[in-house]
């Protein structure tokens, strides 16, 4: 390549780069500056602690904070056996033709809209979750939801997941078979270790769509505005409780604070990102 | 005087999407010795190797027809037969590459590797064995005192003799080298050289090169490969 197309394609990347850096930046000034005559009134930190219960001016989302919590962390505990284990498979453990036909149907599955899942959830997996737990009530509760919402999330965790897979040195995979270790052996000692950083990217990504997305709890998860007690009990995620007030109503107080309950995502999305990076930071092998 | 025939290939036929590469081999190897199979580049000389310890079998759209047998134990085996699991094959027919491919791990937990696929954890015995196959690679003196060192961390022709030594490590009768010096300086080459010779003791050795000078020097038959099949040289 000649030094000026070079050239040319640093600066463009670098635009690139720069523009979805600033337009990280400029979601979380809006939230700031739209957020702010609830937070500027020192009343943000109260707001997390809070109920919701307008009636009685009150604009708290601790219930969807823990809503949120509650269903992403659950999801994400179901998906990752689930896609770590189809990975496994694609990876050596299951026979190489089946293995490319998983490969595209979980391909396929990315693609499916999120409204199908829910709609799937609400006819087949709700009435299931209502029928085997009598305390789960309508059915519509955060069990359901995780569960739904790990369906959703497993084709990216497993799409990342093989990333980190398929970017194994082969060498060391040709001197683990040519030192007679089986396709277990090659798995765990070899392959896994080696494709952590991808797992760990997967798992940031699966969890940040767990995260997001709205629609799933909404039609699923039962949308009560109270602190969960329990996963069979119904909650209100901070997606949906912004697509809800927003909704149905445009002016009022409710419909500002959301501004604030966008902001309280942002962060704890950010926070979930950094926990997961520290806890999955390679300690062991020595390069 | 010639030595036992140690491995036995039959009517061996090996095709590759379709195109052969080896057509109806017949060929002996004989025990304790160097077999040194040499011939220009692309003619299967490492694929030759990989149909001796089953490591072809990775790869999509090949194909081998014939029978490969070696001598264990006084008894004749099948090496694509249902007695030798593939893991097993592997301990008695160890292979070193062309680019010496230590695992990112510290140089003993390298050479702990083969030992821990086969169960073994009795820390006194995998260190005596370590140090054993260590000292018959050359290499005890120059890594004895880093051994928790990332094996990285040595030079080419030491790394390419850790290889050795963890072939070494599960006592394989065969050790099956693809040009194992051709990624090392002189020195480094000359060292693994003398090593190999001395191997001769404990095992049956295959070195495929395509130093000419290489094979006169350690080998005690040389075969060259030409299309399709082997000629004396």
């Amino acid at each position: 390549m000649t030094r000026v197309t070079q050239q040319t394609a640093r600066i463009v990347f670098f635009l690139s780069a720069a523009v979805s850096a600033m337009a990280a930046a400029l979601v979380f000034g809006f939230l700031l500056v739209f957020g702010f005559p609830l937070i500027g009134g020192g009343e943000f930190f109260s707001l997390l602690a809070r109920p919701w219960s307008p009636g009685q001016g009150l604009y708290g989302f601790l219930p969807m904070i823990t809503g949120t919590a509650a269903i992403s962390f659950l999801s994400i505990v179901f998906a990752l056996p689930l896609s770590l284990g189809t990975v496994c498979f694609m990876g050596g453990l299951g026979p190489a033709r089946i293995s490319r036909l998983v490969d595209g149907f979980v391909r396929f599955m990315t693609g499916i809209p999120t409204v199908i899942y829910g709609f799937l959830g609400i006819f087949l997996l709700v009435p299931v979750v209502r029928t085997l737990f009598t305390s789960a009530g309508s059915g519509m509760c955060i069990l359901s939801a995780s569960l739904m919402l790990s369906l959703l999330v497993s084709p990216t965790m497993i799409i990342f997941f093989k990333d980190g897979f398929d970017s194994v040195d082969v060498r060391y995979i040709q001197a683990a078979d040519a030192l007679g270790a089986d396709s277990v052996q090659r798995l765990i000692y070899v392959i896994l270790p080696e494709a952590w950083p991808g797992i760990v990217t997967g798992i940031i990504m699966g969890l940040g769509r767990a995260m997001g997305d709205t629609l799933i709890a909404l039609m699923i998860a039962g949308n009560a505005v109270h602190v969960p007690g329990s996963i069979l009990d119904s909650a209100r995620t901070l997606t949906s409780h912004i697509a809800l007030v927003s909704a149905s109503d445009y002016d009022s107080l409710a419909f500002k604070s959301i501004f604030a309950c966008g902001l309280t995502l942002y962060v704890l999305n950010a926070f979930a990102v950094i926990a997961v990076r520290r806890l999955g930071r390679k300690r062991g092998p020595v390069r | 005087m010639d030595n036992p025939v140690k491995i036995r290939v039959e009517n061996l036929t090996f095709s590759y999407h379709q195109t052969p590469v080896f057509e109806h081999i017949n060929l002996d190897f004989n025990a304790h010795a160097i077999t040194a199979i040499t011939g220009p580049s692309g003619r299967g000389k490492s694929t030759f190797l990989s149909l001796l310890n089953r490591l072809w079998e990775s790869q999509p759209f090949a194909k081998m027809e014939g029978k490969v047998w070696i001598l264990l134990d006084g008894q004749w085996v099948d090496i694509y037969g249902k007695t030798l699991s593939k893991p097993d094959l592997r301990r008695k027919v160890g292979m070193v590459f062309q680019t010496p491919n230590p695992l990112p791990m510290s140089i003993y937990k390298n050479m702990a590797f083969p030992l821990k696929l086969t169960g073994m954890t009795e820390k006194a015995l995998v260190d005596a064995k370590i140090t054993a196959a260590l000292r018959q690679a050359f290499l005890w003196d120059e890594v004895k005192d880093r051994l928790h060192d990332s094996a990285f961390g040595l030079s080419g022709g030491q790394q390419q003799r850790l290889c050795i030594a963890r072939a070494l490590v599960s006592q394989p009768e065969i050790l099956l080298l693809d040009e194992p010096t051709s990624s090392l300086d002189a020195g480094a080459a000359s060292v693994i050289e003398d090593l190999l010779v001395r191997l001769k003791e404990r095992c049956t050795l295959i070195v495929v090169s395509h130093y000419l000078d290489q094979v006169s020097r350690i080998a005690d038959t040389a075969l060259k490969l030409e299309a399709r099949g082997f000629l004396p040289v």
